[in-house]
């Protein structure tokens, strides 16, 4: 029997020398500002100074901020979960030769990196005169937001028995209700994958906002933040107060679904073979 | 009848994916090759000026400068990247009590938002408060200035791309586990080392995926270095040691107002990029043959 | 080459016991086959022999080695799964080779010994393939050569035919029992097939729900079953069971009537092999219906009923009556058993 005891101690520093960044944050955060720097890494600050926080907000907007963003995420996620399933399903579907020319596209448009995009990008949205609105920062979940997740809902798609969906066809239903009776439950964890993956990059998405929008109330979280740094360039706890709350949504909706998101995979060799 | 109604809906399906590659990746690439070609500040018209902007990067001392940082993040980032990545999936792939734990902790840190990491690195990194050199101090290590030595700030940048490795984690996780465990229960049988099966079974079956994780880390060094550079180092310091391509392009075109310029540069970026990734491809193609053996 | 023995071996699972004090020996050189329904342990039995479970209680000794604590590789055992296991990047030649290689053997001599097991199993000349070009009784060939190749103490396969077709897998049984003939090692195969049960194993081993129902010869126990679910397991079609009670001094089970015996338990049931009913087309016996007829080439089945009892009988291929009719039935009482209704324990 193989056993797995030796994983224990190099996984647990693994784990403290990944969580370290994140522990560094909240400690930091809670420094009284202006103290002269410690003579060794401190633990704990003392006194711990909540008052950073209440700063932080005070100086910029982030309760608003943090609303506009929930906008963007609540529309853009379950888009992205439409189309990039719905792409993904009929990819699955579709024959091998187009199939597999769609794959193709997908890994190519994967290949592209965000930055080389973005003059192009908004020289069309500025063409189409919604600069400064949120259309920008939505549009890409009209496409999945990312080739990235149209491929993740393909391969599980793919990984069903194709007699599910004989059989569906022969009882009469239409590629859509197959798509929302019998793939889409078959799915969970991928979709739960995809949701976590979409609200996380589009949560944190700082390049779209910051060129497409303008008007401070109409900041995300990401610019609010950029902008707290501007204000006050050397206050470390106050910036990393403000880090904090940025992080704090996105680390605990990642918490509770990371069971879906990190689990087994075993004997599926869904990917690479 | 039926099948084309099925394949009208199938056409549905597909449309909004279809029609998002291109007004928002085709468009965009047919659109940058144009505006290479220009001088346009998006508030006058473009105006054509042919291969000059070209001329102009070649004799642009930061151009140089940021292919160079660029380059060599490269070639530093992708393998620790692709070293850790894999690593974390060999650790924590196999279901022992507290991996989901260790999972989500190796994880988190890619969760962090980019902005918010940044300012984070920036006091880890501070000379003088951060607790990096704090720590390094107490173990009587070296203490370099990260953030007004070059060649210090260049490692800071790699280091801070050192954390985020969650996706390439889950992916390289993913296919470890897809291999089939009798191979292993043979090896078992067979007297096998451990690292005997790692290069005769695990390497072999997990090749293919790694290689895309390479490309694909490859390409997203031309991403995950902007807000970095933005941020902690604002390019500097002085002279651009941190002005990756993407800051460059970012620069010229939303701070200068030079976008056919920008558009210039990004496509030498496409090019270096679709360059390297070909020559990773040749490279893993001749050392796979001379491997399996 | 070694034999292989249990010794009060138990496997739990947490809160499920896979197996349940496993006594059982196996002589060097035999050929012993464990058989049971899914579930019955006899896989556990042969992954603990082999190492890659533990025992939870117990002792297993190769030889005169115990090696319950020893780790897989320190065994000097061979194992054959069912889905084969092969290495689909690896050539044939290399798949053969892999103990070898991991071992340190050196590429010649190495080259050799997979040479000689590749011709014992007969696939010589697929050395330079890989699995995915190769059909199913081909990659079975290349799993057991790779057990072959290290002449290993004790051989051990598990369910190694049940991805063949029904034509390969009868082929194939007569290959194995060949090789082993040859070979004269060890092997502990374990199956759910009592037909392979039956034609491979010098010996067999019964198991069900983690216990040793019986051991022995196949003949002993397809003709002395020591308890009802040996008796049924055994045997195809299965035997035709039927509570009995006694009535004027006889025995009624079903449609037949024996001579009562003394000293019974309170409940028995009696046995008859569907080979042991006699299908007479005259008044003799009891009267039974037609309900299904197979045809099975060289005999046929009928199954019957009679005053309720359902019952099935093997018949020779020109007795076809048709559905519906109504054929006499009779046995011998000297091929009926009797079994203990409460235990299930064999009385004669």
């Amino acid at each position: 029997m193989r056993s797995s005891n030796w994983r224990h101690l190099p996984a647990a520093l693994i784990a403290v020398v990944f969580l370290l960044p994140l522990y560094f944050m909240l400690s930091g955060s809670l420094r009284q500002a202006g103290l002269p720097p410690p003579r060794t890494p401190e633990l704990l600050p003392s006194p711990l100074a909540w008052g950073n926080y209440e700063r932080a907000f005070e100086l910029v907007d982030l309760p608003r901020y943090t609303l506009n963003s929930l906008f963007v995420v609540a529309v853009a996620v379950p888009l992205t979960l439409l189309t990039a399933s719905w792409a993904g399903f009929a990819m699955a579907r579709l024959p091998r030769r187009p199939a597999g020319a769609l794959v193709a596209l997908s890994l190519i448009a994967l290949m592209i990196p965000l930055t080389a995009l973005l003059v192009p990008r908004f020289a069309i949205f500025k063409e189409l005169g919604v600069i400064n609105t949120y259309v920008p920062l939505i549009a890409p979940a009209i496409m999945g937001t990312s080739p990235f997740y149209v491929l993740l809902f393909y391969w599980s798609f793919k990984r069903i028995p194709p007699e599910l969906f004989e059989a569906a066809r022969l009882e009469g239903l239409s590629p859509l209700a197959t798509w929302r009776r019998v793939a889409m439950p078959l799915v969970r964890p991928v979709t739960v994958a995809v949701a976590v993956l979409c609200f996380v990059f589009t949560w944190g998405n700082f390049l779209d906002p910051l060129i497409y929008l303008f008007d401070q109330e109409k900041f995300t979280v990401p610019l609010g933040l950029r902008a707290l740094s501007t204000l006050d360039r050397t206050n470390f706890p106050l910036l990393l107060a403000g880090s904090v709350a940025a992080t704090a949504p996105v680390v605990v909706a990642f918490i509770f679904v990371q069971r879906y998101f990190l689990q087994e995979f075993r004997g599926a060799g869904w990917l690479g073979r | 009848m039926i099948r084309d109604r099925e394949r009208r809906e199938y056409a549905l399906m597909l449309a909004p994916y279809l029609i998002g590659i291109a007004v928002l990746i085709a468009l965009p690439g047919v659109v940058t090759f144009a505006l290479a070609l220009t001088e346009y500040d998006l508030i006058r018209s473009p105006r054509f000026i042919g291969l000059q902007n070209f001329r102009d990067l070649w004799n642009d001392e930061i151009f140089r400068t940021s292919i160079r940082n660029s380059l060599m993040f490269i070639l530093f980032a992708v393998p620790l990247r692709l070293l850790g990545a894999v690593s974390l999936a060999l650790l924590l792939h196999r279901r022992f009590r507290g991996a989901a734990g260790y999972r989500t902790a190796g994880y988190l840190p890619t969760v962090v938002p980019d902005v918010a990491y940044a300012l984070l690195w920036l006091w880890i990194i501070n000379p003088l408060y951060g607790p990096l050199n704090l720590a390094l101090d107490a173990i009587g290590g070296p203490t370099p200035a990260w953030l007004t030595d070059p060649r210090a700030a260049q490692w800071a940048v790699i280091l801070m791309s050192l954390f985020v490795i969650g996706e390439g984690f889950i992916v390289a996780m993913a296919t470890r586990q897809g291999i089939p465990g009798e191979l292993y229960e043979l090896g078992d049988i067979e007297d096998a080392t451990p690292l005997f099966m790692f290069w005769r079974v695990t390497l072999p079956f997990m090749a293919p995926t790694l290689l895309l994780l390479m490309f694909r880390d490859t390409i997203f060094s031309f991403q995950a270095t902007f807000v970095p550079a933005l941020i902690v180092t604002d390019g500097g310091p002085p002279p651009y040691a941190t002005t990756y391509l993407p800051l460059f392009i970012y620069r010229n075109g939303f701070e200068y107002l030079r976008y056919g310029y920008a558009s210039a540069a990004t496509l030498v970026m496409f090019a270096m990029t679709a360059f390297i990734v070909y020559l990773q491809y040749r490279i893993v193609k001749r050392w796979r043959h001379a491997f399996v053996v | 080459m070694a034999g292989l023995r249990f010794s009060g071996v138990r496997k739990d699972y947490g809160e499920v016991r896979a197996l349940q004090g496993l006594d059982l020996e196996v002589a060097d050189g035999e050929f012993l086959v464990l058989v049971g329904p899914s579930g019955s342990g006899k896989s556990t039995a042969l992954r603990t022999a082999a190492g890659l479970e533990e025992v939870t209680e117990g002792s297993i000794h190769i030889g005169d080695r115990d090696v319950t604590n020893m780790r897989p590789a320190y065994r000097n055992v061979s194992m054959v799964f069912q889905s084969y296991a092969l290495f689909p990047h690896l050539s044939v030649e290399e798949n053969i080779g892999f103990g070898l290689r991991a071992r340190g053997v050196r590429p010649g001599p190495a080259k050799v010994k997979v040479l000689a097991a590749a011709q014992l199993v007969g696939c010589e000349n697929l050395l330079e393939r890989k699995p995915s070009q190769l059909s199913g009784g081909e990659r079975q060939r290349v799993a057991l050569a790779r057990a072959l190749v290290r002449e290993p103490d004790v051989h051990l396969l598990d369910e190694p035919l049940s991805n063949l077709d029904a034509q390969l897998r009868v082929h194939t049984r007569a290959e194995l029992k060949r090789l082993h003939q040859r070979v004269g090692a060890t092997m502990v195969y374990v199956t759910h097939d009592q037909v392979e049960a039956l034609t491979l194993g010098d010996r067999v081993a019964v198991l069900n729900e983690g216990v040793l129902q019986q051991l022995g010869a196949p003949d002993d126990v397809y003709r002395r079953p020591t308890n009802r679910f040996v008796a049924r397991f055994i045997g195809s079609p299965a035997m035709n069971l039927f509570p009995a009670t006694a009535l004027d001094g006889s025995l009624q089970a079903g449609p037949f009537v024996f001579e009562t015996r003394p000293n019974l338990p309170e409940r028995v049931e009696v046995g008859v092999r569907p080979e042991h009913v006699k299908v007479t087309e005259g008044d003799e016996g009891a009267p039974a219906e037609v309900q299904v007829v197979e045809m099975a080439g060289n005999e046929t089945y009928l199954h019957l009923s009679a005053s309720g009892s359902p019952l099935v009988a093997r018949v020779g291929a020109d007795v076809r009556p048709p559905v519906g009719s109504i054929v006499h039935v009779r046995a011998n009482p000297a091929d009926a058993y009797l079994f203990d209704a409460e235990t299930g324990e064999t009385i004669s």
